[in-house]
């Protein structure tokens, strides 16, 4: 009985704790995919760059000399930028086509393309390391956990309450999901769709950077993170359902779960098999996902 | 006689919405069995479950004496039972020419899947018997979308007969025409039964058209079967002018 | 909605399949510049073979190889409509299928080709049951997920020789004394096999099946109204793609000596879709003019910079905003009109 319970104390929890550390930013990331995918119905392949990027953003601004903390404030704003201008400038030069799912694939794909490579250019191919900005741990039931991921849970926990808020309870969400809804009657509305739809992508690549950020303490930072991360992010919406924030936020806290105690006992590298195997188990028998669409959440 | 379709208690549900509720009715060969009723009163889903879009959650559907309850649309063809669509659903990239011929290589039944196109001639004949028949001939190498929507509602109908079923479905096959493509449309349909002996089942919301057309007619309200009978006799029913009540009958 | 308001930007325009329908004898456009690819290929291969040179003529044989892959990406793109991400998984298959047969079994060329075609259509066939019930990015994701799954799990298997994968393979033998050592002997070969896949599949788009796949394109709700089942289409088409890019893998070791697990990554199954959607999707012929253009290109930036991704990436992107038909997506249709135009000049003299 006792063996159950420390099995359960030293071994299960650290795992699950790490796990959710894991998966609140999983859950940033995916919120932003499945955002922009909900809305503008664009399947941004370059989500994994832009999480990379976040990261890179981060330890360049930190080697100014900048604390980590306005780093974390000013890397979301520098990535709404990039992803607006995206957006504005070559999104939308595609979206008006007939072919526009294919389309947009593929151009989000060749920027992802383009990104990484840029990284590499800018920063080199060797893995970087960004220090924690707390350390130490604190003791909690007779275990020690790092200061650091239990600031990303609070954070990042923080951090998905207000993108709920902001969606569902607030004039902008409800334009924003109007205008996902039904495009043409927003429009006739007054609302400036064209805006609402830079803004909301802008809005997405952020989340992915502030992921970038936060995990980059944990992950070292290197020019193929964000392709080795894509496909868990995919994953993550295709299970919960593309377009659907409910869905997001229990198929990401779901999915680092069962990576997390799944590794203690299967080798690292069946970790992404195994994900990948439940993404195409579900995507076989419902092809929608946990949950619908943003329209409906 | 026996009749060529048979319909039995048939029921489906979207979530709460009973959407059609035990309905029951015979089309005969040969004729034209028209399905009318006013708007949500699952015409539409009624169709799709005869036409195999969608599965039935009770009930059977029983054509020509076989049962092929919740079979698949290209089984369905298979039998004998071909759709037009409401919303036209043709092959818009591609050419009438190519539209006609994707649906007469049926005729084909698998053969000289691997030959040249050239060597399908029982499918290519009929192709050069329906640009006739449906006067499209000028337009054969028109791409599909570029038809006037008369043309394509023409075509619609054309690329359904192409297999040459023995029981045509046509979902509200002058949806959006003009006066004078209606009436087009209303010989077509009446030629096709009467000179080719096609058996047909209408879904239509013109009343009217129903009404000259049709030699059997079976009223929906509220996914149940309301009354059936000859156009006279829909027409002089109480619970038919109720349901339609303050809409032309 | 019911009106192609700009006609498709992918894939054949519905002129051309007008024509192609056999009411014309005359050559058209596609077949002029596919002729000129392939007479360009081999006035390319009598030049090297003059002036000795070996590194182009390999280079050149690589390129037709991974013009292979591409063919079998645009099977599924230009024609059926899906898009694979992970295609370099059938590839990277079938070069350590034909690496392991050569170096263990037998260097018969034909063994070796036969075997991989085996295994290309099973694994196509296990891979097909997964990611054909998907479709539009699910199927691309699909796609992608088994490649990187697969290519980590060779990675780490030390069989397969893990990380440094399979080196010392012997070369090939063809026939009478003709072995993929010889440069110009092998990318003639190589030109031949790809000529005879390219062939085969142009023969094949005129045929009751080949139109089937367009119609599933176009609309595959109807199709199944109109008596075919689509899901079979599809997996067929899935299954003669894996082969394709199988057997166009099983020509990799033969050329260079090794196969290692980066031929199953997401890098080789990218740049096959850049090839095809700058060759142009649909023609056939475009991906392989992209694939040669694009090998060259790489190779050239290549030795300047590391970074030649970059470049082409920045090319894909202005492709894909610009002229999403591709080179010959854009050259057939003008082409033919300078042919017809000639054409109406003769006749009318």
């Amino acid at each position: 009985m006792s063996n159950a319970m420390e099995w359960l104390q030293f071994v299960l929890a650290p795992q699950m704790i790490n796990g959710l550390s894991i998966g609140v930013a999983v859950v940033l990331m995916a919120l932003g995919l499945t955002i922009i995918f909900g809305l503008l119905d664009v399947i941004n392949m370059a989500h994994g760059e832009f999480y990379a990027i976040g990261a890179y953003l981060a330890v360049a601004l930190l080697a100014t000399g900048m604390s980590f903390w306005w780093a974390l404030v000013l890397t979301p704003l520098l990535m709404a930028v990039l992803g607006f201008v995206t957006e504005r400038g070559l999104i939308q030069r595609v979206f008006h086509s007939k072919d526009r799912h294919t389309l947009t694939l593929l151009l989000t794909f060749g920027v992802a393309v383009v990104l990484e490579d840029a990284l590499k250019i800018a920063f080199g191919a060797n893995p970087l390391r960004l220090e924690a900005p707390i350390s130490g741990a604190t003791e909690m039931l007779g275990l020690f956990f790092p200061n650091y991921r239990l600031f990303v849970m609070l954070f990042g926990g923080a951090l998905i309450a207000g993108v709920w808020l902001l969606v569902f309870r607030t004039s902008l969400g409800a334009i924003v999901r109007a205008a996902a809804y039904d495009r043409n009657m927003s429009a006739s509305l007054g609302v400036p769709v064209q805006l609402v739809y830079a803004g909301t992508f802008a809005f997405g690549v952020a989340l992915a950077g502030i992921a970038g950020v936060l995990l980059a303490p944990i992950y070292s930072v290197f020019p193929t993170m964000g392709k080795d991360f894509v496909l868990i992010a995919f994953s993550v919406v295709i299970i919960g359902g593309m377009g659907s924030i409910k869905g997001a936020l229990l198929a990401g806290l779901l999915l680092t779960q069962v990576q997390s105690i799944s590794s203690l006992y299967i080798s690292p590298v069946w970790s992404d098999p195994l994900l990948f195997g439940i993404m195409v188990l579900v995507l076989m028998w419902r092809p929608q996902g946990l949950f619908g669409k943003l329209g409906s959440a | 006689m026996n009749p060529i379709l048979s319909v039995k208690g048939i029921s489906v549900q979207f979530g709460a919405l009973k959407a059609v509720q035990d309905v029951s009715f015979e089309a005969q060969p040969g004729k034209i069995t028209a399905v009318i009723g006013p708007n949500g009163a699952g015409k539409s889903s009624l169709f799709n479950l005869i036409s195999g879009a969608i599965r039935p959650s009770s009930g059977s559907v029983r054509f020509d004496g076989e049962d092929v309850t919740g079979r698949a649309p290209h089984q369905l063809l298979r039998y004998g039972l071909s759709r037009s669509f409401q919303i036209t659903n043709l092959f818009f990239e591609l050419p009438v020419r190519e539209n006609l011929r994707l649906a007469a290589q049926f005729l084909e039944q698998g053969r000289g899947l691997f030959r040249p196109l050239a060597r399908s001639q029982t499918a290519a004949a009929r192709v050069d018997e329906l640009l006739e028949q449906f006067d499209l001939r000028n337009k054969a190498d028109e791409l599909a979308g570029y038809l006037s929507h008369g043309e394509q509602r023409r075509l619609e109908i054309a690329v359904s007969l192409a297999s040459r079923p023995r029981m045509l479905l046509l979902d509200e096959p002058t949806q959006g025409m003009s006066h004078g493509d209606t009436r087009e449309t209303e010989s077509l349909i009446r030629g096709l039964s009467h000179n080719h002996g096609l058996s047909i089942l209408l879904v239509e919301h013109d009343v009217d058209l129903v009404m000259q057309l049709s030699d059997f007619v079976v009223v929906m309200h509220q996914g149940q079967k309301l009354a059936e009978g000859t156009p006279a006799q829909v027409r002089a029913n109480p619970a038919v002018q109720a349901a339609y009540f303050g809409e032309k009958l | 909605m019911s009106t192609p308001a700009s006609s498709s930007t992918l894939g054949p325009r519905g002129g051309a399949l007008a024509m192609a329908s056999g009411e014309r004898p005359r050559r058209s456009a596609a077949t002029w510049l596919a002729i000129l690819f392939f007479a360009g290929a081999l006035l390319f291969g009598g030049i090297a073979l003059a002036l000795g040179d070996v590194f182009y003529l390999r280079l050149a044989t690589e390129a037709l190889i991974f013009g292979g892959l591409a063919l079998s990406v645009d099977l599924l793109l230009g024609r059926v409509g899906l898009l694979p991400l992970g295609q370099a998984l059938f590839f990277g298959l079938g070069a350590y299928v034909s690496a392991l047969v050569l170096k263990n079994w037998s260097d018969s060329f034909w063994l070796a080709l036969g075997v991989t075609l085996a295994f290309s259509a099973v694994a196509g066939l296990i891979g097909g049951l997964i990611a054909i019930r998907a479709k539009g990015v699910y199927f691309a994701l699909i796609s992608f997920g088994l490649a990187q799954v697969l290519s980590k799990v060779v990675y780490n298997t030390r069989e397969l020789g893990a990380s440094d994968g399979i080196i010392g393979v012997p070369s090939a033998n063809i026939m009478w004394g003709v072995n993929s050592a010889t440069p110009s002997g092998f990318f003639l070969v190589v030109l031949a096999f790809i000529g005879a896949l390219y062939l085969v599949l142009r023969y094949l788009m005129d045929t009751p099946v080949g139109r089937q796949l367009d119609a599933i394109r176009t609309n595959e709700h109807r199709v199944s109204f109109l008596g075919e089942d689509p899901w079979r289409y599809k997996l067929g088409a899935f299954v003669a793609a894996a082969c394709i890019a199988g057997c166009s893998g099983a020509l990799y070791p033969m050329l260079r000596g090794f196969v290692s697990p980066e031929l199953m990554f997401f890098q080789v199954s990218g740049n096959a879709v850049i090839n095809v959607i700058v060759g142009g999707t649909g023609t056939l012929i475009g991906p392989l003019y992209g694939s040669a253009i694009l090998t060259g290109l790489r190779s050239v930036v290549g030795s300047f910079t590391t970074h030649h991704h970059i470049v082409i990436g920045v090319l894909f992107v202005l492709v894909v905003i610009l002229m999403p038909r591709g080179l010959i997506g854009y050259a057939t249709p003008a082409l033919q009109r300078w042919l017809d135009a000639r054409r109406n000049q003769k006749e009318n003299r």
